[in-house]
């Protein structure tokens, strides 16, 4: 499929987010966050920070989390992702972790617990630096059958455009990740995605090895960007003039 | 490789190579023409040769076709587009051709694909134009994309990119078949911009 641009779901959002550019919202996230005591602290395989209203705010106007609907007035609480808990915490450098509600956490412990949770962590965090770097909200795409949904803005404003799976290669170009294997998962991907009106869009993280530490997956490694797309030859677009009979049709 | 000794109608247009000024067949053009009966096939004996032993030779492998490529080829010629053999000219004029000699080389020549198409591999198969009554055999201009058959699993990233490689800026379509299913994957490179 071809889109033709982001769907704005109302009139005045496209200029509402031109007038409201996130990098700078998240800038002033990273301020509030710096400022404020309250750590993050793990809950399952996500983390949960307790928030007072204008840090609220701005998690809720940059999209991270999930905020956890409560009878309290004082205190709000958010459910974060592994990689936006480690995207605040390394990568914007504005929140603080703690791991056995003790101490903060370090950047290098931090890194090493969460590779010893899930070994593709740092597949995923690469995925995630490298959308959320550009400014795009990125989610968890699981309804959608995929690793993430991207945002042009809040999904408040916009539909979203890609649904986008995360695949990995090793150093000789040989493809190591398990999605995309076999032809049906293509198929399905596309007609999933397809049919909620969002293109797939493959992040192959290139040139990971596992003992690289942090820096090196960020330095090292590089994210190439393909959308998949499926063609009907018997959907024609603007060039096609068909003559003559048609034969069969699928 | 047949040669076309009596042709009607219009659909010689955009079927067919010329060498030497005469029209020759691909076996997959064959098998498509005869299935409609468009096309009456004999053999070096002058008896008419059945759709079992045409299929037969399309799915043979040894000239340059299988049955996955001409399942894909009845696909898309019976919707209109203009599918032609990747690489190989519509068209040629070369003095040294003498289709009486029994010379392979000759028939390499005109038959234009000296490999067999491979099992498994990623096989570049045809040169597709848009379904277009200007299409001239002796100017066809670029193919408006290229055909590359695909094995059992989807290619990956670096297959693609130097499957593009060898079709320039070509346009490259990735065709599955699977059954009686042909199935036709694109995998564009996107760069997502850098949002304010």
């Amino acid at each position: 499929m071809e889109l033709s641009g982001p769907r704005w779901k109302g009139k005045n959002f496209a200029q509402i987010a031109n007038s409201n550019p996130m990098s700078e919202i998240i800038a002033q996230l990273q301020v509030c966050l710096s400022n404020s005591e309250s750590a993050a602290l793990p809950i399952g395989t996500d983390f949960l920070l307790e928030t007072v209203p204008e840090l609220t705010k701005l998690l809720n106007r940059t999209s991270f989390g999930r905020q956890l609907t409560t009878s309290y007035d004082s205190k709000q609480y958010f459910q974060l992702s592994p990689e936006e808990t480690f995207y605040l915490h390394h990568f914007l450098k504005c929140l603080k972790v703690s791991i056995d509600n003790a101490k903060l956490i370090d950047v290098n412990d931090f890194w090493n617990f969460m590779r010893s949770r899930s070994e593709l962590f740092p597949i995923y965090y690469r995925a995630y630096v490298h959308l959320r770097s550009k400014n795009w909200i990125v989610k968890l795409g699981t309804k959608n059958g995929v690793d993430y949904v991207v945002y042009r803005h809040h999904p408040a404003l916009v539909h979203s455009e890609y649904a986008v799976i995360v695949d990995r290669e090793n150093d000789k170009g040989e493809k190591e990740g398990e999605r995309m294997r076999v032809w049906s998962d293509l198929h399905c991907a596309v007609r999933a995605c397809n049919g909620v009106a969002k293109a797939v869009l493959l992040l192959n993280v290139m040139g990971y090895e596992v003992n690289f530490n942090l820096p090196e997956l960020l330095e090292r490694t590089i994210v190439d960007e393909r959308q998949i797309t499926r063609w009907v030859p018997s959907q024609c677009r603007d060039d096609c003039k068909l003559e003559g009979n048609k034969g069969e049709h699928h | 490789m047949a040669q076309v000794i009596e042709k009607k109608g219009s659909l010689w247009v955009s079927t067919g190579v010329i060498r030497n000024s005469k029209l020759y067949c691909h076996i997959e053009e064959i098998g498509y023409l005869a299935q409609i009966g468009a096309l009456v096939l004999f053999d070096e004996g002058d008896n008419v040769m059945g759709l079992k032993d045409i299929f037969t030779k399309c799915a043979d492998r040894q000239y340059g076709c299988s049955w996955e490529s001409f399942e894909a080829y009845r696909h898309l010629k019976s919707l209109g587009y203009i599918v032609g053999r990747q690489g190989q000219p519509w068209s040629l004029k070369h003095n040294k051709i003498n289709p009486n000699s029994d010379s392979t080389v000759d028939t390499d020549l005109i038959a234009g694909r000296i490999e067999e198409l491979q099992i498994g591999a990623a096989n570049l198969i045809f040169d597709i134009h848009q379904p277009n009554s200007k299409f001239k055999k002796t100017d066809p201009g670029n193919p408006s994309f290229i055909i590359c058959l695909v094995g059992d699993r989807p290619p990956s990233r670096k297959e693609v990119e130097d499957l593009e490689k060898k079709c320039k800026s070509v346009p490259l379509k990735f065709c599955h078949v699977s059954h009686d299913n042909v199935s036709f994957f694109s995998f564009p490179k996107v760069s997502l911009p850098v949002l304010p």
